[in-house]
């Protein structure tokens, strides 16, 4: 059942019973779209077609960067000599963001069908989905609809009698952060630790073990097949909002709303409406404090900015923040912003790979100064110290945005609610927190 | 579980990982497969699976060992039966896992990274998200994830889990 303010493309199947099945794909209309491209319209949808398609659909990376689909796709070169690889990045594990999760549990063959769709595009023959090692259950309903994909002809050698080829498999990460950023991602797929790589090469022209690659995100690639079957036109115009921003999003809510959960609304609809209506609202007897957007890297919004946002990524960017996975936290007047400060600063600390000496040792000091903070210990000058040096610690200083994204996270919050911070510190000087 | 010593996979194991060499181009990726297969298997990486996972892919050993120590879900020393990850991120921690937290230090007398004498239970805090926040707090147990939990369901798991072993 949709919630108000729902339009469901992706999770239209979403609640019905075993919607991870190939039979329920189907009767929802599941794989039409890739018959269509592959046999009923084949003339039709060549490479440049079916990229085209998704550039005039202004789907944008659904993972938190949003940068534009097609216009990734069409980075890949073709004929190159060397196979091209297409990944599914199913790492999701940005604090606040469990979308993906239901779409690899619920909804598997979506991915399948996109990503096939992705190999005809990139001429590719080959493709990965790369799930973080917590996802065992994901893990177990891809493989799975894999196996079914491969059984009804929709995978493997001569894919429906069409003379195409696409063979899939998976791959578990082991419990890091880090790997959803794609080319860490790309390290752990070939085998090792997860370190990041430099750019350029960027991964459309040397990815996967050197060759062209791209790298999408699981709500990306359930997003096509709808856009194949319907038009890039129709996707576009699905968002209310400006242009820029197409189609519908899922956004994953969750903290001190009445229906946590992961809901599809048309990109540019208003913030505050999505919190009351389709989130049913704050807990009774409280106010709206703040909103992490779109996972914890995205700078937390006050009230008053909360207020005036649209759910599309040029007006959060107006508003000073991203909105980024849609992973959504709402905090009420309850909520201890130092406490909360603490959960992400030691995340960040303990997820950092290492590589880069600005980030790991400047995710170390913010989360000992929050300590020293919370434990009565911290002096004036820390604050004003943990303000200073993380300016130095992302902004082209390290080798991935991991660092940028710590600081986004965690100063934004002892900024904007710096008052709560120096309580702590008023706390500790009387001998109170201590 | 499987012997620790002179470890070689399990017939089950072993049929797994032909097949995942039919998959990748390029050996190396079997690391983590191969390393994920052990430890289904043993419910560790124990040290001799290091070599041997070494020799199965074509890499170094202290290229397995690298992988392991970068990856949180590889454990190099033996587990309880039952491993208990609180998540602590923002979400879960709204949602009360500090009470959750406070429900296994008393019931188990653990602290986190502790096993209890009778082997039965590991207790760890899980800093990385776990996408359960709308339906928060969430107690990972080896694979499963339990959901919407509250101290009182928690208690109840863990005698559960205690009977039924």
């Amino acid at each position: 059942m949709a919630a108000p303010l729902e339009k469901r493309i992706i999770l239209a199947d979403y609640g019905k019973p075993d919607s991870h099945t190939l039979s329920v794909y189907e009767a929802g209309g599941g794989y039409s779209a890739l018959k269509k491209a592959l046999i009923s319209e084949k003339d039709k949808w060549t490479p440049d077609a079916i990229i085209n398609e998704v550039k005039a659909s202004n789907l944008r990376g659904r993972g938190g960067a949003g940068f534009p689909t097609g216009l990734k796709w069409s980075f890949v070169p073709r004929n190159t000599g060397k196979p091209t690889y297409v990944v599914c990045n199913a790492d999701e594990s940005e604090p606040g963001t469990f979308k993906d999760r239901v779409i690899l549990e619920d909804l598997p063959h979506s991915i399948i069908e996109g990503m096939i769709l992705a190999g005809l595009a990139l001429e590719s023959g080959q493709g990965y989905i790369y799930l973080r090692g917590e996802f065992y259950k994901g893990w177990q309903r891809v493989d799975a609809a894999i196996q079914e994909a491969y059984a009804k002809g929709y995978l493997g050698e001569n894919i429906l009698g069409s003379g195409k080829t696409f063979h899939l498999a998976t791959y578990r990460g082991a419990g890091a952060y880090i790997c959803g950023e794609e080319t860490a991602l790309l390290e752990s797929l070939e085998g090792r630790r997860g370190h990041p790589r430099l750019k350029p090469p960027f991964p459309a022209v040397k990815g996967l073990y050197g060759s062209p690659t791209t790298v999408n995100n699981v709500e990306t690639f359930a997003a096509i097949p709808h856009i194949i079957n319907n038009g890039g036109d129709w996707f576009k115009k699905l968002g209310i909002g400006n242009e820029k921003s197409g189609g519908t999003k899922l956004f994953s809510v969750s903290g001190h709303v009445m229906k946590p959960g992961v809901y599809e609304v048309p990109m540019g609809i208003s913030l505050i409406d999505f919190i009351n209506e389709t989130a049913g609202g704050i807990r009774p007897g409280k106010e709206l404090k703040a909103v992490i957007p779109g996972g914890s890297s995205t700078p937390v919004m006050t009230r008053q900015e909360a207020m005036r946002a649209k759910l599309d990524y040029e007006s959060m960017a107006e508003i000073g923040t991203f909105l980024g996975s849609g992973g959504m936290i709402v905090l009420d007047s309850s909520t201890d912003m130092v406490q909360l400060t603490k959960r992400l600063a030691d995340f960040y600390a303990h997820e950092s790979c290492g590589q880069c000496t600005p980030c790991r040792e400047g995710s170390k000091w913010i989360a000992d100064i929050i300590d020293r903070l919370i434990d009565g210990n911290a002096v004036e000058e820390d604050l004003t110290t943990l303000l200073s040096f993380t300016k130095n610690m992302g902004n082209g200083t390290t080798i991935c945005p991991f660092a940028d994204a710590n600081v986004m996270g965690v100063v934004p919050i002892v900024e904007k609610f710096y008052d709560e911070f120096l309580y702590y510190l008023e706390k500790g000087k009387s001998g109170e927190g201590k | 579980m499987r012997a620790v010593e002179n470890y070689t996979f399990s017939a089950k194991a072993e049929e797994r990982f032909k097949k995942l060499e039919t998959q990748f181009p390029e050996r190396e990726s079997l690391v983590l497969w191969a390393l994920h297969l052990v430890q289904e298997d043993a419910g560790y990486i124990p040290p001799s699976a290091i070599s041997y996972v070494a020799e199965r892919v074509g890499v170094s050993r202290s290229h397995v060992q690298g992988v392991i120590s970068f990856y949180a879900m590889f454990h190099d020393k033996p587990m309880g039966k039952f491993h208990l990850q609180v998540c602590v991120n923002a979400s879960c921690w709204l949602a009360g896992s500090d009470e959750l937290e406070k429900t296994i230090e008393n019931h188990l007398r653990i602290r986190p990274g502790e096993t209890t004498p009778d082997g039965l239970f590991t207790y760890n805090r899980q800093g990385e998200c776990l996408a359960s926040c709308g339906t928060a707090p969430v107690v990972q147990v080896n694979a499963d994830y339990h959901e919407s939990m509250t101290p009182q369901k928690l208690e109840t798991l863990i005698e559960q889990l205690k009977r039924n072993s």
